[in-house]
């Protein structure tokens, strides 16, 4: 055997290998169940976090989320199904040996020791040697601007301090993934957003993948690169931002983020690509969803407040859509927006947003013809 | 002028919690007092003062049986403080940590000597002891000691470990730490001061025992209060004022080492956490 030939050896299993990462999903959940009792927290879930990404588990308390980011990180054992982690199967591992790291909402810093014995503790549970040990320390404490209060117990810190050192903590390790429970729920709003952007730019430059949860939708919208919306232990949709809030694929997705109207329609015709549903005594021909029965069907069409036209131009209406007209009963002024309540023929109410243009400010009681374009309406079936 | 209660009225009214607080602190100290003053009285009656004196600190020093007794007894106290702290550790953190069946029996049973009459438990032990052969003596008393002790010691440390916020451990998890470094480098150091309170409390109640150390002690194990209770029954003498002056001394001077530990602890307590938000 040549020299060559041992090189190639040696370098062989690694090329494959990292052609391969790029396609293994960082996270993999596989009809991951986790029963509690009687109680099913979460229920056969199917998930694939991308490496690299920011990736947000969205959704009311309740719905499951915690509980598994909690199975991606080992406090929990999954009743079903498997967890795998840049491809290894971790599914029965404890904690202690899956490449992650959690931030947690109430912080978990260790009240015994200071803040560097804090960031260090992961460190020393590897035997790192004291000189890399206090390097990296210094080095993580720098990244989350918290170097000079090295000494400090956690005690001694602000809440927004603490959750530095958290993040500190979690990263000294340079862990794979990250987890984060909700870990600005504890914080006042301006410096949430702050920590926002912050964390934003961390995981950008950082190149970690984060899994990141929330309840707040804005907070979800904001940072992430796909967000996955859960209730009552499934995955309602996984999407990109503009994804999840222009194409909901339910009521609930619709409903649970921004503000939507959704109509109570009909299906009332249609052929294999289109369909025409009825609204009001209006009609409407749709590009066909999935699951829609030809005729008859009680269907939700769902527009955002934002794209209704007022007094639409001839072209407008001509474009397609459905008009009625509509009386204002309230106007709300919510700052950059005014928020338009609008009563429709049979006593439905639309809900309509404008931006505030000091110049011209509804009054109650204005009669106005509202457009429903088209292209915003979405058909919901479920 | 009228219509109100009288002044004299208010005055007992409002200060009768202030009267009832002095008359207690009274009756619990005036008895200590009277026996440290007349540890340095002249006389040997212990009815009249007659002058000052420090021969009776000198004889305690000089009883070679007094010598014996606090040795016997301090090493019987370090021995069930210690073995009771450890159980009652161990035991506490797997009461409040693990679920595992007996776990309730197991919380009750090591409580129950705190309900049970220390006389019954005494002379059981002895029963037990002759019946199984076993010669009274260091081996008897000290198993003794730690029945009688453990209910307090495990309390302590229950009720710290019971306050760890659980999370704190799953973060050491979380950090790579096993089960093994998370319960050293984490549980153990937080646990610490209740655990030493633990030792300490242990240690004083097996100093102070005398019910159990009667059934219990064996021939040259005889401990101080054993040692006190044998020498009043040839009367009081000032010797036994000296002797429990000094046990006073000792035991305030833990009392404020628990302080000193306890007290900046306490002071400097963490914020407590958010309430958690669990999903």
């Amino acid at each position: 055997m040549t020299v060559e030939g041992l090189g190639a050896q040696h370098c062989a299993p690694m090329a494959p290998k990292s052609g391969a990462a790029a396609a293994t999903p960082a996270v993999e959940l596989l009809a991951v169940t986790k029963r509690f009792g009687n109680m099913v927290a979460v229920d056969g879930i199917d998930l694939a976090v991308r490496e690299g990404e920011f990736f947000t588990l969205l959704g009311a308390s309740g719905c499951g989320k915690t509980t598994t980011l909690r199975l991606i990180a080992g406090f929990e054992l999954p009743t079903g199904g498997h967890i795998r982690i840049g491809g290894q199967d971790v599914s029965e591992e404890p904690a202690y040996r899956r490449p992650v790291h959690t931030v947690f909402q109430s912080y978990a810093l260790f009240p015994h020791l200071t803040v560097s014995e804090n960031v260090a503790f992961p460190l020393r549970i590897r035997r790192l040697a004291a000189e890399e040990r206090r390097r990296r320390v210094l080095a993580a404490l720098d990244l989350v601007q918290m170097s000079g209060l090295q000494d400090r117990r956690p005690a001694q810190l602000s809440g927004g301090q603490q959750q530095r050192v958290a993040l500190a903590r979690a990263l000294v390790n340079e862990p794979k993934v990250l987890l984060l429970d909700e870990p600005l729920g504890a914080l006042d709003l301006k410096l949430r957003k702050e920590m926002q952007t912050e964390l934003k730019h961390m995981q950008k430059r950082l190149g970690i993948t984060f899994v990141f949860v929330t309840h707040d939708q804005e907070e979800a919208l904001a940072m992430s690169d796909r967000i996955a919306l859960m209730h009552e232990g499934r995955i309602v949709q996984v999407d990109d931002p503009t994804g999840l809030y222009n194409a909901p694929v339910n009521r609930y997705a619709a409903a649970f983020i921004g503000e939507t109207n959704l109509l109570s329609a009909t299906i009332d015709g249609g052929d294999d690509a289109t369909l025409r549903v009825r609204w009001l005594g209006h009609h409407v021909v749709l590009n066909r969803p999935a699951g829609a029965a030809p005729s008859g069907q009680a269907v939700t069409l769902a527009i955002r407040p934002e794209q209704i036209v007022r007094a639409p131009s001839p072209e407008e209406e001509r474009a397609g859509g459905l008009a009625v007209d509509g009386v204002l009963t309230e106007s709300v002024f919510i700052g950059t927006d005014l928020r338009l309540i609008y009563r429709v023929e049979t006593g439905e109410t639309l809900i309509c947003r404008v931006q505030n243009r000091a110049a011209a400010t509804p009054e109650p009681g204005e009669r106005a013809r509202l457009l429903l374009p088209r292209g915003a309406l979405r058909c919901l079936t479920s | 002028m009228s219509g109100r209660p009288g002044w004299v009225t208010r005055r007992l009214v409002y200060g009768l919690p202030g009267w009832m607080t002095a008359m207690a602190y009274l009756f619990l100290l005036a008895p200590i007092v009277i026996l440290v003053a007349f540890s340095f009285n002249e006389a040997r009656s212990t009815v009249v003062f007659t002058g000052f004196t420090l021969d009776w600190y000198r004889e305690v020093f000089a009883d070679r049986n007094i010598a014996r007794a606090l040795r016997v007894s301090l090493i019987v106290a370090a021995a069930s403080a210690g073995l009771a702290t450890l159980i009652g550790a161990l035991a506490a953190v797997a009461i409040t940590r693990r679920r595992f069946p007996g776990r309730t029996l197991l919380a009750t049973g090591l409580a129950a000597p705190l309900v049970l009459p220390e006389i019954v438990l005494g002379v059981g032990l002895l029963v037990f002891m002759s019946f199984s052969g076993i010669r009274l003596g260091y081996g008897s008393m000290i198993v003794g000691h730690v029945l009688v002790t453990i209910p307090f010691a495990t309390l302590i440390i229950r009720a710290a470990a019971a306050s760890l916020d659980p999370r704190i451990e799953d973060a050491a998890a979380d950090l790579g730490a096993d089960e093994w470094q998370t319960f050293t480098r984490v549980t153990l150091p937080q646990l610490a001061p209740a655990i030493f309170a633990a030792f300490l409390l242990s240690a004083t109640l097996s100093f102070d025992n005398l019910v159990m150390s009667t059934f219990t002690s064996g021939v040259g194990t005889t401990t101080l209060p054993l040692r006190i209770y044998s020498m009043l029954k040839l009367g009081i003498t000032p010797e036994i004022n000296a002797l429990g002056a000094l046990m006073v001394v000792a035991n305030i001077g833990i009392v404020l080492i628990v302080m000193g530990r306890y007290l900046p602890l306490m002071l400097n307590k963490p914020r407590p956490v958010e309430p958690e938000r669990k999903n």
